[in-house]
């Protein structure tokens, strides 16, 4: 809140003004009919003729220019929460959140816009007490009788709709579930469709999706008959009580004790004061609702890093990753020694074990969650700084995050590559194939996560992205599971010319159990239950039972 | 490339068919109606009352008049409560079905879309329609279309009533309707682009968002992080801006809104004014004209503000019309004639793009119970020709049969009885371990479906979740491995049963360990069947009993996987290169 002090001052100010006039428009009315009207003076007419001009003037800048800027405000809010979020969570130490990515964008959005919503609200909170005391004073002065059976008649009929609704009105989440539930299926069928079309199950699916789509009409029934109820109250209440003051108004103006333009302002203003109050009413569970989102925030924002970092940076750009009896989950005292210039396969028997692997090289295993050593360049990883970390070593996730932007803005986003860097790049991994199948080539639109492009398309962009870093070490993970043989064979060959040419200093090491990455291999290692049970080229390993087990399949 | 968007319904076309769904609800409708009527008549009973009063005391009458008056608004106000219960239960009970029926009948015709169609349009046009074309349809009937209606009948009455008291007081509150008028169509032409700008950019930030979230340890990895941060703060700060454009457009509107009523009721108040002075009606007349047009003051801002909002809701409605009035396709309950597997295509060449040729001339017998391998490099044509065979795709030249049948001259349904196919696209259906499966064949009993679990040996992992066949997996259920999902893909072949099974590289996104399993299911389904299978590894060319190789669009080598070997071609070369 103190981010937009001066705006939100500005605000409050004005949309308090704003409510005022509304609330005077039928006290103006009532005094025009009264003075005017009724007696037929013509400068009176154009006395308050005037008040009522300049009353609407008032009242619409102060609306103008007060929801202006509380609205900026808001909105300003709202944003600068967002990008702390996403601060937060893409910071170079990253977070160990925990939550989906679905639930992150909940967060940065209608989080946000709640805690925002809470500045406005405050703001409307305020005008509507000074709006309701401005009018008490009105109708006090008008007559104390009528002001007390307004002031209190007024929320007892709001409590009285908040207390009865309940009682006949059902819960509307349900309806909400319930739609949100069958459109989730409709949307689930069609991004299933070619699998359902395979089979044939198109009627079969239909046929589903009707009955989810008849408990929604069900639910939506149901709650339009909750809300009808509810809008039927509250007009027969708010009638009643209209029926009751014009009663006892029409009366006290019968005696002579108030004038009609007293009476139609009394009107006037138990009708406006309807909604303030209902207003202040709201005002608790806005606020817990902003509160709850601002805690979730909070909570949000205080999760620590993934990253374990220290200060420590390396000197040059050779560096080697010694792992000695390392154990940390599937990986029971592995040992790997990579070296300048190498490609070092890895079979590994089990998913899990690359998994962890991957995420060691990346800092992302705190210490508590493992034992054994794990250095670069003879320094434990944890005492260097992220970036001196990632400038040394990039790892490679076996699922592929591609980003919206252009083909070559996929592979080169910083532009670090002349033409003729890039084709080599294209030919070491084979993407020129996803390049020429378009005719846009490099320019070719890649849309976010890469959906128009097949598994093995991405893969190769994936892989061509990694190779454009030039990294000292490169780890790699499964990164041909989804190329066809012919193409992994080029990889194969492409990877090693392009990493380990002659006189290479590059390190590779590619977690895999494609025959063709590992017989480019300078030295195989075989993963077993954790540890490493094997070392030689694919040739002499192949001649092991469990290794062609592993890999030639 | 452009893409051939689904069509989109006219204006015609729309109210047309909202009309024939809302006709077999027509009795809701009109008690509905009727309801809405009586709420309007109500509403004017408190200010003409008020306007008596006035008079009543103006003329110093007895009290039980007013007594009288307050009475008749006590009355009133039920009347319009109940009247407001029933109209709002009603036009939900006309209007709920009818949407139900649309979004129902737009879903069966966008499954049974043409493949190639869905290709052309892309799946996320349909998407957007099923998903936020609905609820934006949904939201606006559960909450504009009564407060429309409400607004729309209150204004009507109104102003009928102002007419009533009289009709010169009448006219000075009509003349107040082109100043509204003329907002509306100062606002409307500047503000409709603007929304639609403004759900781009916020769609636009979210999808940074969430990219930035799902890819944030890949990004991490290549030191690109900020660059993400710098893209979501521009993408957010973007979607503030013209937020905010848009609401200050929208109060320049509010503020020419305000014009009109200060016009309005400065004309009521004036007319009364020397009406009254010449004796040509009652102050207690102009009273309730004033009151009459100070209550339409919501009601009117209530339309004003919700005319965009019913403008895109009426935009989602033609979009899933155009969806819904695609041609049914007719099923029929004959018998397929198909007997047996014998799959030939003949001389099939086919050309996504005009000019660009992706199979030329491509002829294949595989007889009945055979199991043939494609093979070949990227682009060579194979997935291609698997969807030609399967039907799903229809070639630019020659002809597909089974059992002796050419595909044109069957019934869609019995192709789609006798040949499968899995593609390696995986996708996991909300819902049940047995709503997955059973999508294949409905109604199959726990021991089939448990039967063809076992035989893609997914029945092990089945049994070890939580709630075993009744486990919830999917979006928001039990997470499955690519691998498991496709075991399941594999059971809904068993249970669907067709003579020929095609799989388009079904095992490939498995990674390396789950893929042995896999390929061993996919064998065992192919059991007895007549199969064609786009390889992936040459493990599944090694064991088929015939391999085909493809280069460029045809077939160049075919043969067994030892007389292939022993040929030295192509697939010599490949099969060393792997094996080595």
């Amino acid at each position: 809140m103190r981010r937009h002090r001066a705006r939100l001052a500005g605000s409050y100010l004005l949309i308090t003004s704003w409510l005022l006039c509304e609330a005077l428009v039928p006290v103006v009315i009532g005094v025009i009919v009264d003075r005017a009207v009724a007696t037929g003076e013509l400068h009176e007419l154009a006395i308050w003729g005037a008040s009522l001009v300049t009353l609407f003037v008032v009242l619409s800048y102060s609306y103008r220019f007060g929801a202006r800027l509380g609205v900026g405000a808001l909105q300003r809010e709202t944003h600068l929460l967002r990008v702390e979020v996403s601060e937060h969570v893409l910071g170079a130490d990253g977070a160990r959140t925990g939550l989906l990515p679905g639930e992150t964008l909940s967060l940065a959005t209608s989080d946000a816009e709640t805690i925002g919503e809470l500045l406005w609200h405050v703001g409307y909170t305020l005008a509507g007490l000074l709006g309701v005391v401005v009018s008490a004073v009105v109708l006090f002065r008008i007559d104390l009788v009528l002001g007390l059976v307004v002031l209190v008649g007024v929320p007892l009929v709001l409590v009285a709709i908040q207390v009865v609704t309940p009682l006949i009105a059902r819960d509307t989440t349900d309806q909400q579930a319930s739609i949100a539930t069958a459109t989730g299926i409709a949307t689930d069928l069609v991004k299933g469709l070619r699998p359902l079309k395979g089979v044939g199950a198109e009627d079969v699916a239909t046929t589903r999706y009707r009955g989810h789509s008849a408990t929604a009409r069900d639910a939506s029934i149901r709650t339009a008959r909750s809300v009808g109820y509810m809008f039927g109250l509250t007009a027969a209440l708010s009638g009643l009580f209209l029926a009751l003051v014009a009663y006892l108004a029409g009366t006290r103006a019968l005696d002579g004790d108030i004038s009609i333009g007293e009476l139609i302002a009394i009107v006037g203003l138990t009708q406006f004061l309807a909604e303030p109050i209902a207003g202040l009413g709201e005002t608790s569970a806005q606020a817990a609702r902003s509160f709850a989102s601002a805690k979730r925030l909070v909570d949000f924002l205080q999760t620590p890093p993934l990253v374990v970092s220290g200060t420590a940076t390396l000197d040059g750009p050779d560096a080697d990753i010694t792992i000695e009896s390392l154990t940390s989950g599937p990986l029971q005292g592995l040992d790997l020694h990579s070296r300048a210039g190498e490609l070092v396969g890895v079979v590994v028997d089990d998913p899990a074990t690359g998994d962890t692997l991957v995420r060691l090289l990346r800092g992302e295993v705190a210490l508590a969650d493992r034992s054994g050593s794990l250095m670069l360049g003879g320094r434990p990883i944890d005492d260097l700084t992220i970036d001196s970390l990632r400038s040394h070593v990039v790892v490679c996730h076996h699922r592929v995050d591609l980003f919206e932007g252009t083909l070559r803005e996929s592979i080169d986003p910083d532009r670090m590559l002349d033409d003729v860097q890039l084709a080599e790049v294209l030919a070491a991994s084979a993407a020129s194939d996803v390049v020429d199948l378009h005719p846009d080539g490099l320019e070719q639109p890649v849309s976010a996560g890469g959906t128009t492009l097949s598994g093995g398309q991405r893969q190769r962009i994936a892989l061509a992205r990694a190779l454009a870093t030039r990294a000292p070490i490169l780890v790699l993970d499964e990164p041909t599971s989804a190329v066809d043989a012919m193409t992994e064979q080029r990889i194969a060959s492409g990877l090693r010319d392009f990493r380990h040419g002659g006189g290479s200093r590059l390190s590779t090491l590619v977690i895999t159990s494609s025959p063709a990455l590992l017989a480019a291999a300078d030295r195989v290692l075989l993963v077993d239950e954790g540890r490493v049970v094997a070392v030689g080229t694919h040739h002499e390993l192949a001649a092991r039972d469990d290794y062609r087990e592993a890999v030639l399949r | 490339m452009t893409r051939h968007l689904l069509p989109i319904a006219s204006r015609r076309e729309t109210t047309r068919l909202a009309a024939s769904l809302l006709r077999t609800h027509r009795r809701p409708l009109a008690v509905s109606a009727l309801a809405f009527v009586v709420v309007g008549l109500a509403g004017l009973v408190a200010p003409w009352v008020l306007g008596q009063i006035v008079d009543t005391v103006i003329a110093e009458e007895s009290s039980s008049s007013v007594l009288r008056g307050a009475l008749l608004i006590a009355a009133a106000s039920v009347v319009a409560g109940l009247g407001t219960a029933v109209s709002v239960t009603y036009l939900a009970r006309a209007g709920e079905p009818a949407l139900a029926d649309l979004r129902e009948r737009a879903l069966d015709r966008a499954l049974h879309l043409d493949s190639s169609r869905l290709e052309e349009a892309g799946a996320g046009d349909l998407l957007s329609r099923m998903g936020d074309d609905v609820r934006s349809v949904a939201s606006s009937l559960t909450e504009m279309i009564p407060l429309l209606v409400g607004s729309l009948v209150t204004v009507v009455f109104t102003a009928g009533g102002l007419f009533a008291l009289d009709w010169r007081l009448g006219l000075a509150g009509l003349a107040s309707a082109p100043f509204y008028a003329l907002g509306l169509r100062w606002y409307l032409p500047r503000s409709a682009p603007y929304y639609r700008r403004e759900r781009i950019a916020q769609g636009e930030r979210a999808e940074a968002l969430v990219g930035g979230v799902q890819g944030a340890s890949t990004l991490r990895a290549l030191s690109r992080e900020q660059a993400q941060i710098d893209l979501i703060t521009h993408h957010s700060r973007h979607a503030m801006t013209i937020t905010l454009d848009v609401f200050n457009l929208l109060l320049r509107f509010g503020a020419r809104t305000n014009r009109s009523e200060l016009i309005g009721l400065s004309l009521v108040l004036g007319t009364g004014f020397f009406l009254v002075r010449d004796d040509l009606t009652t102050v207690g007349a102009v009273t309730a004209a004033a009151l009459y047009f100070h209550r339409l003051f919501n009601p009117i801002g209530a339309l004003l503000m919700i005319f965009d909002d019913i403008q895109s809701a009426g935009a989602s409605l033609a979009r899933l019309a155009g969806v819904a009035l695609l041609d049914p396709t007719t099923s029929s309950t004959a018998p397929s004639p198909v007997r047996t597997g014998t799959l030939e295509l003949t001389g099939i060449s086919h050309e996504y793009v005009a000019g660009r040729r992706v199979l030329s001339e491509v002829t294949l017998r595989i007889p009945d119970g055979e199991r043939v391998a494609l093979v070949g490099a990227t682009g060579a044509g194979k997935s291609t020709l698997g969807a030609v065979a399967t039907g799903l795709l229809k070639p630019t030249r020659g002809q597909v049969a089974i059992g002796g049948f050419p595909l044109d001259a069957l019934e869609p349904a019995h192709v789609r009885s006798a040949i499968a196919l899995v593609t390696q696209d995986v996708h996991v259906f909300s819902g049940t371990v047995r709503e997955n499966v059973d999508l294949a064949r409905p109604g199959a009993s726990d021991e089939e479906i448990r039967s063809a679990l076992s035989t893609v040996r997914a029945l092990g992992w089945v049994e070890a979740l939580a709630d075993g066949l009744d486990t919830v997996v999917g979006d928001h259920g039990h997470p499955l491995t690519p691998s498991q999902a496709q075991q399941l893909a594999l059971a809904r072949v068993l249970l669907h049963d067709p003579a020929v099974a095609v799989f388009d590289e079904a095992t490939a996104e498995a990674g390396s360990s789950g893929a042995r399993e896999l390929e061993e299911a996919a064998i065992a389904v192919t059991r007895g069947r007549t199969a064609l299978v786009v390889a992936h590894r040459l493990t599944q060319a090694q064991s088929a009993d015939r391999v085909i190789v493809m280069h460029d669009g045809r077939v160049v080598e075919e043969g067994t996987h030892d007389e292939l070997v022993e040929a030295g071609g192509r697939y010599a070369d490949l099969w060393s290169a792997w094996s080595s």
